[in-house]
Parts: C-alpha cells; sequence; structure tokens
C-alpha cells in the first residue's frame, strides 16, 4: 500500500493542478477513497492555495486599476510619437536590404536608370556645324529673307514690312 | 520588398526630378533694338553688334529698348511685348541637346501672325530677328545662347 501510495503521490499535485489524463484521474480518485494520508496531502494543497490565493486577491482589489493603466497607456503613447528622424531611420537603414536578396532588383533598377542618363549625357548631337541655324521660317504676310554672317556668327532674318521698305539690308 | 520598391521609387523620383530640372531648361539673353535713321546715336552695349552690321544693314541710329535674359522651359512659351505698335513675340525652346537650343519664334502685330521660324541657337552664334516697322524705324530682336 505504501509504495502505491508513494507512486500515486506523484500523481496527486498533476491531479491537484487538473493536469493529469483520464485514465491517471480515475487512479487517483481510486486510490483518494481508501487512503486517508493521501487525502490528508490533497487536503494540505487546498489548504495552502486558500492561504495563497486570498491575500492576492485581496492586494489586486486594493490596487488603483484605472491608475496603472493610465501609465501604461502613456507610455504607448511616448513609444509612439517619434520623431520625423526617428520614424525616418528604419527607411534610411540599408543593413536588412544587404541581407536578403533584394539587391538583384535594386542593381537591375540601378543599370536601367544608369542607361537612361546616359542617353541624356553622352547623347550623339547632331552636328549642326553644317546644317542652317534656321529650321525654318515663314510668313503668311510679308517677304523674308534669311542672312548668314558666317564671319560674324550672326544669323539674320528680316521681314519686309510694305511695298515702300526703307530700312531694309543694304 | 516594400521598402525596396519604396527606396526606388524614391531614387526614380529624385532622378526624374533632376533630370528635367537640369536639362530641360536653357537661359537665353535676348536685346530688342530700335534701329532707324534718325540721329547717329548708338547705345554702348550695341556698339559690337552695329560694327558686325554696318555692312547689312544701313541704319545711323541704335537704340536697346530692353536687354533680359530668359529663362526657358521645353514647350513654355515665354512672351516678350516691344511696347510699339503692339508688336509680341513668342519664344518657346522646343528641343534642347548639349550645345543647341531650338527656339521657335513667333512674332505677331495687333493679334496677326507676321513671322513663324525655328531656329537652332548655338554658344556664340547671334540671331536677329528684324523688320517690324515701328515710328521711325524697325525692331531687331538679338538672340543669344547662355548655356
Amino acid at each position: 500500500m505504501k509504495d502505491f501510495c508513494s507512486s500515486v503521490s506523484k500523481l496527486l499535485e498533476k491531479y491537484f493542478d487538473q493536469e493529469v489524463t483520464d485514465e491517471e484521474r480515475l487512479l487517483v480518485e481510486g486510490h483518494l477513497q481508501d487512503c486517508p494520508a493521501c487525502q490528508d496531502v490533497l487536503s494540505s494543497m487546498e489548504k495552502l492555495r486558500t492561504l495563497i490565493k486570498v491575500p492576492v486577491e485581496e492586494a489586486v482589489q486594493k490596487e488603483d486599476l484605472p491608475w496603472v493603466w493610465q501609465k501604461i497607456e502613456r507610455e504607448i503613447r511616448l513609444q509612439e510619437k517619434l520623431t520625423w528622424w526617428q520614424s525616418l531611420r528604419p527607411w534610411l537603414d540599408l543593413s536588412p536590404l544587404l541581407k536578403k536578396k533584394v539587391w538583384i532588383p535594386a542593381v537591375a533598377t540601378i543599370m536601367v536608370l544608369l542607361f537612361i542618363s546616359a542617353q541624356i549625357f553622352f547623347k550623339k548631337i547632331p552636328s549642326y556645324s553644317g546644317a542652317s541655324v534656321v529650321e525654318y521660317v515663314e510668313s503668311g504676310t510679308n517677304n523674308v529673307m534669311v542672312y548668314d554672317l558666317e564671319k560674324a556668327r550672326v544669323t539674320v532674318i528680316w521681314l519686309f514690312e510694305g511695298p515702300e521698305e526703307e530700312a531694309s539690308p543694304s | 520588398m516594400k521598402r525596396v520598391i519604396a527606396l526606388i521609387a524614391f531614387f526614380s523620383l529624385l532622378f526624374i526630378l533632376f533630370t528635367s530640372v537640369a536639362f530641360a531648361q536653357v537661359q537665353t539673353r535676348l536685346k530688342v533694338i530700335r534701329a532707324s535713321n534718325v540721329g547717329q546715336s548708338v547705345d554702348p552695349p550695341l556698339k559690337e553688334l552695329h560694327n558686325e552690321l554696318r555692312t547689312l544693314f544701313n541704319f545711323t541710329s541704335y537704340r536697346l529698348l530692353r536687354d533680359e535674359n530668359l529663362s526657358l522651359s521645353l514647350n513654355q512659351p515665354v512672351s516678350i511685348s516691344a511696347r510699339e505698335r503692339r508688336i509680341i513675340m513668342e519664344i518657346t525652346l522646343m528641343g534642347l541637346h548639349k550645345n543647341v537650343a531650338e527656339l521657335r519664334i513667333r512674332v505677331n502685330r495687333e493679334g496677326t501672325e507676321i513671322l513663324n521660324t525655328q531656329v537652332r541657337l548655338s554658344p556664340g552664334r547671334t540671331v536677329l530677328i528684324g523688320g517690324p516697322k515701328v515710328r521711325e524705324g524697325v525692331i531687331i530682336y538679338a538672340f543669344y545662347a547662355h548655356f
């Protein structure tokens, strides 16, 4: 009986905390009906729990919980109020990117941008040295003359207004 | 991945802004001159131009009416008024290459277009557009590249 008691007593704590299986529960409850010693052990466990539970509950009731909650809320708000720099820092932090395989699309994008910028920076300029400075000239009302002074690098577009034009190029 | 997309979008935006600001504007100097045969005076800033044009024109007087630096943006017309006989010039930057700016120039007199031209302006090159009559003389617009 004593050996059986010692084996059941190991289960008593689990039984007390309602952590036993159905099989174990039947075993313990069957034993408890015939064993006053184990009944005493279980009874002392219940007393001990009551001894602890009552003062803890009293302390909780005495505690000003709304004030504690306000403190928690204030702490949360303080954490939420980040400066602009603090909120920007996670975005500027590139270290997590280097750990991930995100550099492939990043490099591809940079390459595309470089290609576009190269088109702009090093665009082959059509040689206009031989081409005319004036692409086109038209007037629906008057005659127009175009004259190039190549020595002075001056191009003149002259509009002849009226038949009595006096101030025309000589 | 969202962060990568956001960063790429941010740098792309910066790139677009940079290129649009850096490459889509050109500085042009414009002088509005009244040339006539009344008097013999030539305004000092026009003496060099007068010497160059001496062989071409027979005007004896050159007066500088306006001297402006124009900041031209792509496809954004800028209007210049000569204040005389309602002559309005509209200048539009049509294209910009490394050393060449393509300018479309329209001259209107009292609402009627009297001239429409497109020229290629490069550093060191002067483009003169002249002829519209004012009082005793004519108006000459002188364009200089500033880039």
